[in-house]
């Protein structure tokens, strides 16, 4: 029982990470309607950024954190400016592959600038483990969750209550109408392209920091893939609540099966999820039906 | 000069080309093809063979992506069917090559189906991450078949004899996959001029208004996803025999967005734009090795230590090159060309 319950706490901490992007897919998905292929690469690449700022600085955790989200932020916005806002108003498919190449540019470019080996990324009391209910978690685990947590209030918080947040759901759920109405469809992308990333950063950061870092943490990115689709790519909230979902389902596959099937139990489940309610479990029931 | 283009029956609208110098020059490059490997140097024949066999896969997903315009980021996972359907066939159940081949183009066109059927349902992105979904799952299913699929370690592929020619050579090799490159181009040129293309098209265009007209949107796009997974199950084949081995790594999932990149960098839609886009992503990086030996001393050094780093990020740059500056494609400049030079000193 015990075991149980080591690999759904664990299961929840990896899961957060995931929810973390997967809330980033639905923040682009929401505010332009298109999905960016590249959000795990997008964490890896403030992963990276972020363990040469504290290595080199020796900065504490929280200022190590903040560095991570202020860093995404800022590729977000640059990626946003350089390389989508051009691609305003072309066709999904050619937007979306512009993502995919976007991805592979970043992943391999961290893989040249930083190499192939894995670090370490050794940050004051991160590794502390803490005994509750009669099982260890160590304190970044613990954290990313409650980061989780945050991020989900904080958003809910901005869609509902914020001028903007209020101009983002415009944007997404009538494009043309909003402009009309005098929302700047470019800002609302800007923003979102920023938020995005910012919470990617954190991800990319925090998977760095329990798991190590290495030019894997891109995989990040498709683990959090599932979570979306079975959230609703419409739905912040419900991807969140997803990456849990997903996160736990992938350590209890992981911990009982052949370990082949933990890296696909995600995409196994929203194949199934997908051909019942291709709209996800919270998205809106909107998507065409051929 | 030629002052215009005039059809006189339905026959010549659905003809490949109406002009004679188009017909000369398809011969030209044909012959020049058949003799090349008594002229090249081994390492530009394998080039030339690399090109060949990837042209077929290119083709196979410009049917589904560029004609019937279903995202797939699964392509990879095709490849590994054909390869792996056609070494098992051999080594395990002892089939003569000619029926492995076959059966290299069978089996991912049953799976083929088996994934299009989501198709039916989802669109766009959906579709595109149900794919990538697949690709992960015959990738794990294949290390995860034990003895039968070789797990981590693959499957060794002897070079074999096929309808009487012996392929061990790199020559006869050479012939062999231009044999079968010419079949996929006239398969695609010809799919794309019958009832079955214009469907696929109309499918791409609108697809409810498709469906108005009554085109089956269930038998095409189907038919779609199996014409291009046999296609793509083909040279996952060629391509392991080429190697010698089939693994899970010998297919990576930079090949999905290799053949991405192939149809758009050539011009999504159109098969002259897979042979393009097929001859520049292969021989980019090559080029680009080249010139950067040329140049020499700390560039060279990087190229060889981030040789395949420095090959993905040029993947990643034509795209987001050519989706934003010329979505037509190399095709789309080609065309212009063309134009230019028929024309001229006329604009039109």
């Amino acid at each position: 029982m015990s075991y149980f319950i080591e690999l759904v706490a664990s299961g929840l901490a990896i899961g957060a990470i995931y929810g973390l992007v997967a809330m980033s897919f639905a923040v682009i998905y929401k505010a332009t309607g298109i999905v960016n292929f590249a959000q795990g690469e997008m964490g890896m690449l403030t992963a990276y950024t972020s363990w040469t700022i504290a290595t080199t600085l020796g900065t504490d955790a929280v200022t190590t954190v903040l560095v991570a989200v202020v860093a995404g932020a800022i590729l977000g916005l640059v990626c946003e400016r350089l390389i989508m806002r051009p691609m305003l108003g072309e066709p999904v498919l050619s937007v979306v592959l512009v993502t995919v190449g976007l991805a592979v540019v970043l992943r391999s470019l961290v893989t040249m600038i930083w190499g192939a080996a894995p670090h370490k990324f050794a940050i004051g009391g991160a590794d502390t483990i803490l005994q509750i209910g009669g099982i260890g978690v160590r304190a970044s685990q613990l954290t990313v969750i409650a980061v989780l947590l945050l991020a989900i209030a904080g958003f809910w918080f901005f869609l509902q209550h914020s001028r903007f947040g209020v101009a983002m759901r415009a944007v997404a759920a009538d494009e043309k109408t909003a402009r009309l109405m005098g929302i700047s469809t470019a800002r609302v992308q800007a923003v979102a392209w920023a938020a995005a990333s910012g919470l990617a950063g954190l991800a990319g950061a925090f998977f760095a920091v329990i798991y190590g870092l290495a030019p894997t943490i891109f995989e990040i990115g498709l683990k959090a893939f599932p979570a979306t689709v079975l959230g609703g790519f419409d739905s912040v909230l419900g991807s969140a609540a997803s990456g849990l979902i997903i996160g736990v389902l992938e350590n209890l596959v992981g911990g009982y099966l052949p370990s082949t099937l933990k890296e696909i139990a995600g995409f196994v489940l929203i194949l199934v999820v997908l051909m019942v309610r291709p709209f996800g479990l919270f998205g809106e029931k909107r998507i065409e039906r051929v | 000069m030629r002052s215009g283009y005039f059809k006189q029956g339905y026959g010549e609208l659905v003809g490949l080309t109406d002009s004679p110098a188009v017909k000369g020059w398809t011969a030209a490059l044909l012959a020049a093809l058949v003799v090349a490997p008594l002229v090249l140097s081994s390492y530009l024949l394998s080039h030339v063979t690399i090109i060949l066999f990837t042209l077929v896969g290119a083709l196979g997903l410009m049917v589904l992506t560029g004609f019937t315009g279903l995202i797939s980021l699964g392509h990879v996972g095709f490849l590994m069917l054909g390869g792996y359907a056609y070494a098992i066939g051999v080594t395990r159940f002892g089939l003569p090559p000619e029926l492995a081949l076959l059966m290299s183009a069978v089996v991912p066109a049953l799976f083929g189906l088996v994934v299009g059927i989501p198709s039916l349902r989802l669109h766009g992105l959906y579709l595109a991450i149900t794919t990538l979904a697949f690709a992960h799952i015959v990738s794990a299913g294949i290390l995860g078949g034990g003895q039968f699929t070789g797990a981590g370690s693959g499957i060794m592929v002897e070079r074999p004899v096929m309808f009487g020619m012996d392929l061990s050579s790199d020559r006869a090799f050479y012939w062999f996959c231009l044999a079968m490159c010419v079949l996929a181009v006239l398969v695609a040129l010809n799919l794309r001029r019958t009832y079955i293309g214009r469907a696929l098209i109309a499918i791409r265009d609108n697809d409810i208004a498709a469906r108005t007209m009554g085109i089956s949107l269930v038998r095409y796009k189907l038919l779609a996803f199996l014409v291009s997974a046999a296609l793509t199950g083909v040279a996952g084949a060629l391509m392991g025999i080429y190697m010698s081995i089939v693994s899970v790594e010998g297919y990576p999932f930079l090949l999905s967005i290799e053949a991405l990149a192939i149809i758009i960098v050539g011009g999504i839609g159109s098969v002259l734009g897979a042979v393009f886009g097929t001859v520049f992503i292969v021989t980019m990086p090559e080029l680009f090795a080249t010139l950067m030996s040329m140049v020499g001393g700390r560039w060279a050094d990087t190229l060889t230590t981030a040789a395949h780093e420095v090959k993905t990020i040029l993947y990643g740059v034509a795209i987001i090159a050519f989706l934003r500056f010329d979505p037509r494609g190399l095709r789309g400049i080609w065309h212009d060309v063309r134009h230019a030079w028929v024309f001229w000193p006329l604009r039109y």
